[in-house]
């Protein structure tokens, strides 16, 4: 009878030893396979979290290296400003999902039948009545008093390039004179001047989410505007609302980044820019919540590899400790074989294709079970588990990696019994 | 022989597989021990995060006649889910003047207009600590000689260089504040710091003179607490701003707040401030969850391989089962006798198993530190033009991640653990013990 022959035979004959084999070796390949996907799912996770701590850098131009020039207000600074086309080329640095930049300024707004609009608590002067703080946005959704929650969107669309003529104000104004998402406005940036009144179509409302009569505001040109008197208007509209004035550009940029701990990385891509002279601009980083997080995730995500380690090891301690079992157990077996004149490595051979037989087939089912496995029992304590995915490369690896451990734990469970002669193994039976 | 007696000796005498099952349980309740272990602290960890999100509430009490007594604080302050860090505020007009009496001369370039009554008045900004001031964390301000004011400090201001220089003031001068609408309320401070402003003041031809970063003064909370309400031994607040250790009960301590007696909660304004958390929230659920399922599929696969473990090694004992049955011994005490075993080698190896899992849980618990030590000494270097971000430097009272095994952990895979070696030793002799001694011997000859 050929060594293969009698392998299938034991396999098939012992079928509730393989059974029990073969269901231990599934159930620790799924452990496995599962504490794989799983780390590969907290790290996933972990990066999103690290995502939404809205980490950005702002590039800002550096007054300190550009010249002064005096006009009616005052000095200002006659560093260059941030162009589009800058804009274009820094958002282009792979791992940047969005920037906005903002042109200041205070716009009156009136009806479409120019009836100025007032604002939420009058002055009474009619000309002040109407002014209200006014931002020209490439993306409203990143500008900072959305992101930090002091404004909220109620009603339309965020403000993007999409937009030529589009508007967003607060629902109280809008509720205060009529108006809804769609209608038409009009805006001019000073009335008593040649400046161009341009109609404005309102595309969003925000409604006021902070207070905005803490005082803690109070250190800027925004702070004596009340929220409910902001408006952001499209880029387009403000640059010809804005067309009779010469210093008037972007200041300064903010580009958010998906993972924060790349931000470094992209801030050094950004400087490789050389159409950008960085000598006029200066980078800051602003990671503040991400610094504030970062040591509690990545502790979270040590704790979870280290489990993995663990149950790796353990794995791997179990199944040999399951097959040195086994094999001492079948001491009879092999004085038997070995004397009716079968060699050493033939029966050590058969021995292992035995165990490869029972693995064949237990790993691909762990493949399929570990897949069901751990989202079966999310769901069961209704906890999601979207992201616990077991890859081919798992796969791959446990199956390469169990496949030469099960080969060693069955030669090093025969050593043993192998050091013996056939005489000496029978009649230590006996 | 008795009961007993043949299971020690059995053990003894099968000393290989004594060791085997020892060594298999023992990994068995390390690896289910230090699961739990792990478990916990990530819980810990989780904590952190939520409290590093920073959310918080705050109360504006601008309009109450008394501002938020020292009696209602304390209330607050006694709430359960506050992490105990705070900021209180108060903001106010003040007449500046020297020590005789005379008016100090405040900045009025650059002001939309001087408010009547305000020709020599500034606005005065009190907080439990200047350093925290949005002035000096997003206005540029930068104290340049001197020490920030804390709630420790008593009649002490802070004054802007221009401020300092136009009135020939030094650090260690007094000057007189004196409420703007009610002259009685005078007091003497003395300049504890000079600060500077780095950014140019965009509401310059917007702002009254009174709020001109020139004509800015920072002082204590007791000083602003009598220019506002006269108070003498008390100091009563207009704004604070509450830390809460889980954002997520951000609501529920607001609730609380405003069940305090005493206070007309319809003039105030409570906002809360807990955007990062709003942001982060999923994520960190998703994360959380992770952990959980992690430690699901560890100790719900490790009961089914202990289980799978028991039958197999219960199975080469037929032979055996039926020599006993065959000599008279009851198959109950043939189970009996089997239990017993497994039972001393499974106390054995879960005794053994806590200070394995402990060893291990110190093993990754240093782990972690040296983790936040090396973070400690990371510097971010941003080359050149680029300004790195200034280091959090408050102390966010973050709890320390202790990887350890708790008391009722223990007792849980202690019950567990018994639990399955007797169901499983039960249900592997099932078979066994059905058939008849017999038949269990000539099916093993």
């Amino acid at each position: 009878m050929n060594l293969g022959t009698r392998a299938i035979l034991y396999t098939a004959r012992k079928w509730r030893k393989t059974l029990l084999l073969f269901c231990l070796l599934l159930s620790i390949t799924t452990l496995v396979l599962s504490g794989l996907a799983i780390s590969d799912a907290q790290e996933e996770q972990a990066e999103e979290l690290r995502g939404t701590t809205g980490t950005s850098f702002t590039v800002s131009r550096n007054t300190a290296t550009g010249g002064w020039g005096n006009g009616g207000n005052g000095s200002y600074s006659t560093q260059e400003y941030l162009t589009s086309d800058m804009m274009e080329k820094i958002v282009a640095v792979d791992g940047i999902e969005g920037y906005n930049a903002s042109i200041r300024t205070i716009l009156c707004l009136s009806d479409v039948n120019g009836q100025w609009l007032e604002q939420l608590e009058p002055t009474g002067h009619s000309m002040v009545d109407c002014q209200f703080y006014s931002y020209s946005c490439i993306n409203s959704e990143y500008h900072s008093l959305f992101l930090s929650g002091a404004l909220e969107m109620c009603d339309g669309e965020m403000l993007d390039l999409s937009f030529d003529n589009g508007i967003i104000i607060s629902k109280e104004i809008a509720d205060k004179h009529g108006l809804h998402v769609g209608d038409t406005i009009q805006a001019v940036n000073d009335p008593f001047s040649n400046d161009k009144t341009k109609e404005l179509k309102i595309v969003g409302l925000f409604e006021v989410v902070a207070d905005k009569t803490d005082e803690r505001n109070n250190y800027n040109e925004a702070s004596y505007y009340d929220y409910a008197n902001n408006a952001f208007v499209s880029e387009t509209t403000m640059k010809a609302l804005l067309e009779n004035y010469e210093d008037v550009g972007y200041a300064s940029a903010d580009f958010f980044v998906n993972d924060p701990e790349q931000l470094e990385g992209i801030i050094q891509q950004v400087q490789k820019i050389t159409s950008i002279n960085w000598n006029n601009f200066i980078i800051t980083a602003n990671d503040e919540v991400y610094e504030r997080v970062s040591s509690s995730i990545s502790d979270t995500g040590t704790l979870i590899t280290t489990l993995i380690v663990v149950i790796t090891v353990v794995s791997m301690v179990l199944i040999i400790l399951i097959l040195s079992m086994s094999i001492r157990s079948r001491k009879k077996e092999m004085g038997i074989l070995l004397a009716v004149g079968i060699e050493k490595p033939a029966v050590i051979l058969q021995y292992t294709i035995e165990t490869l037989l029972i693995a064949v087939a237990a790993f691909p089912l762990a493949y399929l079970s570990s897949k069901q496995f751990a989202g079966m029992l999310g769901t069961l304590f209704g906890k999601t588990a979207e992201n616990v995915i077991v890859t081919t490369q798992h796969f791959t690896l446990v199956a390469t990696l169990g496949t030469i451990l099960l080969i060693a734990a069955v030669l090093i469970s025969c050593i043993p019994a192998m050091r013996l002669k056939p005489k000496e193994i029978l009649s230590q039976m006996e | 022989m008795d009961l007993l007696k043949r299971v020690c000796l059995y053990l003894v005498r099968k000393k290989g597989k004594t060791a085997t099952l020892l060594a298999f349980l023992l990994v068995m309740a390390t690896l289910v021990l230090t699961c739990f272990s792990i478990q916990s602290a990530t819980i810990t960890a989780n904590t952190n995060i939520k409290k590093a999100l920073l959310g918080y509430f705050t109360i504006n009490a601008k309009h109450l006649d008394t501002g938020i007594t020292e009696s209602v604080l304390n209330q607050i302050l006694s709430i359960d889910g506050l992490s105990g860090n705070y900021i209180l505020r108060s903001y106010y007009y003040a007449n500046y003047y020297d020590t005789d009496g005379k008016l100090l001369e405040i900045s009025t370039e650059g002001a939309a207009q001087t408010p009547a009554e305000y020709e020599n008045a500034g606005k005065i900004v009190a907080s439990s600590n200047s350093e925290n001031d949005s002035y000096f964390t997003e206005g540029g301000f930068k104290l340049t000689e001197g020490k920030a004011i804390t709630s420790e400090n008593g009649n002490a201001v802070l004054i802007h260089e221009k401020f300092a220089e136009r009135n020939g003031l030094t650090i260690g001068d007094t000057i007189q504040l004196s409420d703007v609408t009610d002259k009685n309320r005078v007091t003497d401070v003395t300049v504890a710091g000079i600060f500077t402003s780095t950014k140019e003041q965009d509401a310059i031809g917007t702002a009254p003179s009174c709020d001109l970063y020139d004509n800015i003064v920072f002082t204590d909370l007791a000083t602003a607490s009598y220019l506002l309400y006269g108070t003498e031994d008390e100091t009563n607040i207009q704004f604070g701003d509450f830390h809460v250790n889980d954002p997520e009960e951000l609501d529920h301590i607001m609730e609380q707040v405003q069940e305090i007696n005493g206070v007309d909660w319809n003039s105030c304004t409570l906002t809360r401030y807990d955007k990062d958390y709003q942001n982060a929230k999923k994520s960190l659920e998703g994360l959380q969850n992770i952990v959980f399922i992690a430690i699901a599929v560890v100790s719900a696969i490790c009961f089914l391989v202990l289980a799978l473990f028991m039958t197999l090694r219960l199975r080469s004992r037929i032979h055996e089962t039926g020599i006993y049955l065959a000599m008279g011994i009851s198959k109950g005490a043939v189970l009996l006798q089997y239990l017993l075993e497994v039972f001393i080698v499974a106390a054995i190896a879960l005794l053994l198993s806590y200070g394995a899992s402990a060893a291990i849980s110190n093993q990754i618990g240093s782990r972690l530190l040296s983790q936040v030590t090396a973070e400690t000494y990371e510097t971010v270097d941003l080359t050149q033009n680029a300004e790195t971000a200034k280091q959090p430097t408050e102390d966010l009272g973050l709890s320390e991640i202790i990887v350890e095994i708790s008391a009722t952990d223990y007792v849980i895979v202690w019950a567990f653990g018994l639990m399955i070696c007797l169901v499983s030793t039960a249900l592997a002799a099932y078979p066994i013990m059905k058939m008849k001694p017999k038949n269990i011997l000539s099916q093993m000859s």
